[in-house]
């Protein structure tokens, strides 16, 4: 009887399956997006890039819920904060996963860029996904700046006038820079505009399609030093040793038996 | 060849027009966006306008009450005409408590902490013209953002010094910088001193560009 109801389940979920493969190609799709196969060495390393992508598409989620009571006024932005801390439901879990994995991206996509930097996963043909990483790297860092400001509590608006003094340094526009950051020659209500905007739409809308064309070309060159890629490696690696080696043995022999021919040593080798 | 390999050959006209229609349609399309989020750039580095309406003195205190030796730091309020605190509505949102306005912290002293001669045993009359003129050069009054990132710097008596808490800059009593990163002195306030020995400020300091 269980047995007739797991197997007619089956029938069903197997024809559902097909049903929307045939009409849609999803499944086929979800294969080709979920599984890419990366080198046996390394293995974990190579999942800092899903992690990245998880920890961002978290900060959009909490970010959107955020913005049901946040205030972003001069006068309201610490209160509006202080009262999601305090007053509303699941306000310190919402907050606490934007703000920490907003500090865990900024380790993890670090992390992501040492490892992508050691395996050397940058070189030909993959050098436009490490520009546009780069263009991503800093653009959550600008994110995380922004974020920080948003609070509008001492530590930080603090840091963004630093951020924004910082920014006054830069050769021949400097000044330029401070005005379009302040939004005018003083801080005030409209810097905190200027970095709401920023960090809300300007930024996401940029990450997003970079986010997009850095998977694009993963999917297109793959993950470099794949298996396949890495043992054909391997094998070429492992037989111009054993050619170096054979034929070092030769020479030596070739030392202490006049007339061994070398010649013959390394043509069997290749 | 590559000419062949174009599909639809384009005429030098016909260029010229799409170049030109290309331009203008281009240029309808980025230049008011770009000049809508560069207006604070164009009116305060351009045109040189002020947040700060420019007439503004405020008072601080009394040039009476400077000791010798040591600053004097007074806090000091702005009204601020910014982004949603509209000049028009400034009365009306003054006496609701909700004009704009910028908070800064002024740090007064006496040149080399001394306290002039003139006002030595002199009592807290009112000034004559050739007293303030006599004043007003011994006076420093400083801004207390510091001149590298713009941190709040402090008078620590200890020392005898400005310290700024985040990378060690350090003015002596006059504002003028003796240490660490700072590229030059504290920023000075324009001020005046009254016949009642009241200071007032202006939000206005030497060497423009200022910068926060």
């Amino acid at each position: 009887m269980i047995s007739r109801i797991r197997a007619r389940t089956l029938d069903l979920g197997q024809t559902t399956v097909d049903w929307m493969e045939e009409r849609t190609g999803l499944v086929s799709l979800l294969e080709h997006f979920l599984y890419e196969p990366v080198p046996a060495k390394g293995k974990w390393l190579y999942s800092l890039g899903s992690a990245t992508l998880f920890l961002i598409t978290l900060q959009f989620l909490t970010g959107i819920l955020l913005l049901f009571y946040y205030v972003p006024t001069t006068t309201e932005a610490w209160d509006s904060i202080y009262f999601m801390m305090t007053d509303v439901y699941f306000g310190p879990l919402i907050r606490g996963i934007h703000f920490w994995s907003a500090n865990i991206l900024v380790v993890v996509i670090g992390l992501h860029m040492l490892r992508t930097f050691f395996s050397g996963a940058y070189k030909a043909p993959r050098e436009m996904n490490w520009v546009i990483g780069v263009a991503l790297i800093f653009l959550v860092t600008v994110l995380a700046f922004t974020g920080y400001a948003l609070r509008w509590d001492a530590e930080g608006f603090w840091a963004w006038e630093v951020g924004i003094k910082i920014g006054s340094y830069t050769p021949f526009v400097g000044n330029y820079m401070a005005a379009f950051l302040i939004g005018g020659d003083t801080v005030g209500p409209a810097t905190l505009s200027r970095v709401f905007a920023i960090h809300v739409w300007l930024l996401p809308a940029a990450l997003a399609p970079l986010i997009g064309i850095h998977l694009y070309l993963l999917r297109k060159h793959g993950e470099f030093g794949t298996e396949f890629e890495y043992t054909r490696r391997l094998a070429e690696l492992r037989e111009r040793q054993q050619i170096e080696e054979y034929s070092a043995f030769l020479e030596e022999e070739y030392m202490e038996e006049d007339g061994f021919s070398r010649g013959d040593g390394s043509s069997r080798g290749e | 060849m590559p000419e062949e390999l174009q599909k639809d050959p384009v005429s030098r006209g016909e260029f010229l027009v799409m170049g030109t229609l290309g331009t203008l349609i281009g240029a309808v399309l980025t230049i008011p966006p770009l000049v809508f989020m560069l207006d604070p750039i164009i009116k305060s580095e351009i045109l040189d306008q002020s947040d700060i309406p420019e007439d503004e003195w405020i008072e601080l205190g009394s040039v009476f009450e400077i000791p010798q030796g040591a600053p004097v730091t007074y806090r000091v309020e702005f009204p601020q005409i910014q982004s949603y605190v509209l000049e028009k509505e400034d009365e009306k949102k003054k006496q609701e408590g909700k004009a704009g306005s910028i908070v800064e912290a002024a740090l007064v002293t006496w040149q080399d902490g001394e306290i002039p001669d003139i006002l030595r045993n002199r009592g807290e009359g009112r000034l004559s013209e050739a007293e303030i003129e006599e004043l007003t050069p011994k006076l420093n009054i400083v801004n207390n953002h510091c001149t590298h990132l713009g941190c709040p710097v402090r008078w620590i008596e200890e020392k005898r010094e400005i310290l700024c808490p985040c990378h060690g800059g350090i003015y002596d009593l006059n504002g003028y910088v003796i240490g660490g990163p700072p590229p030059r002195g504290l920023y000075r306030y324009a001020f005046e001193i009254r016949q009642n020995g009241g200071i007032y400020v202006r939000h206005e300091f030497d060497g423009n560009p200022y910068v926060i």
